[in-house]
């Protein structure tokens, strides 16, 4: 398994470089970040000649390329205008840990802008996959245990009017209900926005509170996907011989559910849970609007609005990562989930 | 237990748990009416629960810098008056007062040369820094330098590579010395000081104040509050300035809240999560009134236009023609997109210098909504459906132009509108929307707008206000491959106008200048090189707590020292 393992790291790193080169070239062609850095007017055209130069923006695309992957600190840049090239670089590259600074917030080191709403995404995006995780989990299992009654068509029904349902429509609705309507009928009301109230602070109980809505937004449309799958799965599982088996040996109903079937049934599971994992890194980009909560989604939109490549590249390498890592992960889950499985190096 | 039990259980507690966090810790609210009058303007100050007076901004963009010479987001510029001053900032008439400097430099007080070059401008002798150390000239001339450095990447060297030199005869005494007469100083110069004790140092270290702490976290400054905190994406916090030089604040903490979605910014200020509300959408207008919020529009200078392209060689030859313009004025019922699309909350801009009456004088009247007379204009100037298939035609050539745009949502509502009402004069129009970075790309780098592929370009522009000059439609801005970076993306070349640009930038004298600007002004409506559509001034939505704001166009929140929370 280490084997396998290491092999697939190594596998990794030829994809990533296509994928950073892929992801490079299409955001060198999706707009122009000096053009809106006039505010409300256009970019002054001396103004907009001098920053392309200083940022390094002048250069051929492979060239930005190249200064993105390993710096520039070993070469010369003309920063003055005068046609000399007589200042060093001062960039190391990604190779070297060096994701440069943001175009927008100039001067701020891309990992620094990332950092700074990495814990607001996972802190919204563990919390709302546990949730679905474990609410899927009981769900769909009920379901598959009472298939055709009518608690059973209820969370059918339930389920399928909530994964069609539009987050952004869930959230708004979830929010005027819960926040703005409450708060007029004089009942106990939710917030509507941000991560605390300012008048109390930001502790641990206010940015619980501030987490209901937007959790309960994510959740009710990926819940709805999982249970349905769950059900399917553990449907397809309990009809096995084997199961028929373990009940005809009298081992106790529980041990039947939660041992040899849900641990067969989870198996499809596991590989669309290990799928999004990593895009639990990228957050929730409408809920996050909606919200105004201060995550990845929102920061992935804004920046790449403004077409900062390093941020945006770096959020996208990130998460190119993660997939890779992940994937992995996956794989060796399915392995102890399955002793049937097993890679061959 | 019976396993049935522990799923109901189960599920049970998972809703109840949800339930339990929404109330635990939820003010149950005091029965508050939904009241429709405008906000007390009382000056009794009131006290939250704490003690402490908090008022909350909510902002739907983020500012991306705090210091005044990298950034030039409306949303950076109103946290100047919060941390920083201008040397004399703007009233809400756009009226200029002075604030670092004892008065306005004019010619009258012996502040401006007779050439108009040299500005002189004294300061107070009692203005100091949030750390006490005072504010002198060597702040200005320290500014000055790092506007110009070319190890800065600032956003804009404007207008400080115009200067000549800086300096200080005294430490309340600074001397500006332009290279050529420059008008519009009063409007362009000093947004903002940079505190020369902390970045001389960091500059002297590093070689440039790029990276510099300050930048994003300015914890000295020279305003009413102090910056205290900025949590990217989530909010900042100005707290009240202990050592201010001025007249103390009376708010606590200004708490800035970035709401990116506007639906989001109605509910939070409707549900009272917000006292103030930035760049509200007028749909949102009549709700926020009905939940007891003022609405407060202050005009900033812009207005939306649609821009034409005049030029013999890139454009549609029926532009070429002035009667073609003004049918097109003509069969636009723009009083109508205002009414619909804006709730009769803004007009339609008759000149580019609509906020600015000194100079729209004497004043312009619209072209009407003729579409009679637009149809008899295109007729005279030879341009009939000889086809018959509604769409008219001259010499084999159609008349259909392309309309493009950003992809703000009004705008292409409006596109809309306008696209039936040209139709029905038999105009085509063949309307684009574009992403803002796409639209606003340099020649160099493709942008269609630039590159002249469109007839017609609209977006919201005006002067330099509250200064009235324009730069946009000299000959010499024609971009090309000799000039990628030209600014005339109208490819227009009007020798009286290039004239009377040039001239009215170099005229210190406000009278002189003004009967410039009014013959520019003239010629503008007369050659109907563009067209306004609406003005798109700043609106504020003001909840029922905040009292004593006003707003300025220019220096937003000017007097943001006095505001205060209602009884």
């Amino acid at each position: 398994m280490t084997r396998y393992i290491f092999k697939r790291l190594l596998q990794g790193i030829p994809l990533l470089f296509v994928i950073s080169i892929i992801l490079f070239a299409l955001m060198m062609n999706m707009g122009d970040p000096v053009a809106t850095m006039g505010g409300r007017r256009v970019t002054r055209a001396a103004d907009y000649q001098r920053l392309r130069r200083q940022l390094g923006l002048d250069k051929p695309i492979y060239t930005q390329y190249l200064y993105w992957l390993i710096g520039n600190d070993w070469t010369k840049v003309d920063l003055d205008g005068d046609g000399i090239a007589e200042t060093s670089g001062i960039r190391h590259g990604v190779l070297r840990g060096d994701f440069g600074t943001s175009l927008v917030n100039r001067g701020m080191p891309v990992l620094s802008v990332i950092a700074e709403r990495l814990p607001n995404t996972l802190l919204l995006m563990v919390a709302s996959e546990v949730i679905i995780i474990l609410g899927a989990l009981l769900v769909g299992v009920y379901s598959a245990l009472r298939q055709y009654s009518a608690m059973d068509s209820v969370i059918t029904t339930l389920s399928f009017i909530g994964y069609s349902m539009p987050v952004f429509f869930i959230a708004l609705l979830s929010m005027y209900i819960f926040a703005v309507l409450f708060k007029r009928w004089g009942l106990p009301y939710l917030p509507t926005v941000g991560m605390f109230d300012p008048q109390i602070g930001k502790t641990p109980g206010q940015v619980l509170l501030h987490m209901v809505l937007p959790v309960l937004s994510i959740s009710i449309i990926s819940f709805a996907e999982y249970s349905r799958y769950i059900r399917s799965t553990m449907l397809e599982v309990m009809s096995q011989d084997y199961i028929r088996t373990a009940r005809s040996k009298g081992l106790p109903p529980p041990l039947i559910i939660y041992v040899h079937a849900l641990k067969n049934a989870s198996i499809p599971i596991v590989t669309v849970i290990g799928l999004d994992l990593p895009f639990l890194l990228g957050g929730a980009v409408v809920t996050e609007r909606i919200f105004a909560w201060p995550g990845m989604g929102r920061l992935f939109l804004d920046y790449l609005s403004r077409s900062d490549t390093p941020v945006v590249m770096g959020i996208l390498v990130l998460i190119a990562v993660a997939v890779v890592v992940f994937q992995i992960i996956t794989d060796v889950v399915y392995a102890w989930l399955d002793p049937r499985i097993r890679y061959e190096t | 237990m019976p396993r049935k039990t522990v799923l109901w259980t189960a599920l049970a507690s998972l809703i109840i748990i949800s339930l339990l966090l929404g109330g635990c810790g939820a003010k149950t609210p005091q029965a508050t009416s939904v009241a429709t009058q405008p906000p007390a303007t009382t000056e009794e100050a009131t006290q939250t629960p704490g003690g402490r007076k908090v008022v909350t901004l909510i902002y739907p963009q983020e500012f991306d810098n705090l210091s005044p010479l990298y950034t030039s987001m409306w949303f950076s510029w109103t946290t100047w008056q919060m941390f920083l001053h201008w040397a004399w900032e703007f009233d809400e008439n756009n009226e200029p007062f002075p604030v670092l400097v004892t008065e306005i430099p004019s010619i009258e007080n012996g502040g401006i040369s007779a050439d108009g070059r040299i500005i002189t401008m004294k300061l107070r002798d009692d203005i100091k820094w949030s750390d006490n150390v005072p504010i002198t000239a060597d702040d200005f001339i320290f500014t000055w330098e790092m506007a110009v450095s070319p190890k800065n990447a600032v956003a804009s060297t404007y207008p400080y590579d115009l200067i000549e030199s800086v300096v200080a005869p005294d430490p309340q005494t600074v001397v500006v010395t332009f290279t050529d007469p420059f008008a519009p100083w009063l409007a362009t110069l000093w947004h903002g000081i940079l505190p020369a004790h902390v970045l001389q140092p960091v500059y002297d270290a590093e070689g440039t104040i790029d990276n510099a702490d300050w930048n994003k976290n300015p914890t000295v400054g020279c305003g009413p509050y102090v910056f205290a905190k900025w949590e990217s994406g989530s909010y900042a916090r100005f707290v009240r300035n202990e050592n201010y030089w001025g007249t103390p604040a009376k708010i606590d903490e200004i708490f800035i809240r970035f709401v990116p979605d506007d639906a989001s910014q109605v509910a939070a200020l409707k549900a009272g999560d917000a006292d103030l509300g930035t760049f509200i959408a007028y749909s949102d207008v009549p709700a926020l009134q009905d939940a007891g919020l003022k609405i407060m529009i202050e005009p900033s200078g812009y207005s939306e236009w649609m821009f034409f392209l005049v030029n013999e060689e890139k454009g549609h030859p029926a532009l070429l023609d002035v009667n073609v313009r003004k049918a097109i004025a003509l069969a636009i019922d723009r009083d109508a997109i205002n009414r619909d699309l804006f709730f009769g909350l803004t007009s339609v801009p008759a000149s580019f210098w609509d906020a600015m009456p000194f100079y729209n004088n004497p004043p312009l009247e619209n072209y009407p909504y003729d579409p009679a007379e637009a149809k008899r204009l295109l007729d005279a100037a030879g341009w009939v459906d000889s086809n018959g298939d509604g769409t008219r035609d001259k010499g084999g050539v159609e008349l259909e132009l392309t309309h493009a745009t950003t992809i703000r949502s009004v705008r292409q509502d409006a596109q809309a509108v306008m696209q039936q009402q040209l139709a029905e004069v038999g105009i085509k129009l063949n309307i684009l929307s574009v992403d803002d970075t796409l639209f606003f790309g340099s020649y160099a780098d493709g942008g269609p707008a630039a590159l002249g592929e469109y007839d017609i370009m609209e977006w919201s522009d005006g002067p330099m206000f509250p200064d009235p000059d324009i730069y946009y439609w000299l000959c010499s801005q024609i971009p090309s491959d000799e000039n990628p970076t030209g600014e005339n993306w109208f490819y227009l070349c009007d020798q009286e106008l290039d004239r009377l640009i040039q001239l009215q930038s170099t005229q210190v004298d406000v009278n002189a200048r003004q009967k410039t600007i009014s013959q520019i002004n003239q010629l503008f409506y007369d050659k109907v090189y563009f067209i306004g559509l609406w003005q798109d001034p700043d609106v504020y939505a003001v909840g029922p707590r905040l009292i004593n704001a006003k707003f300025s166009g220019v220096t937003m929140f000017f007097n943001i020292g006095e505001w205060d929370l209602a009884k």
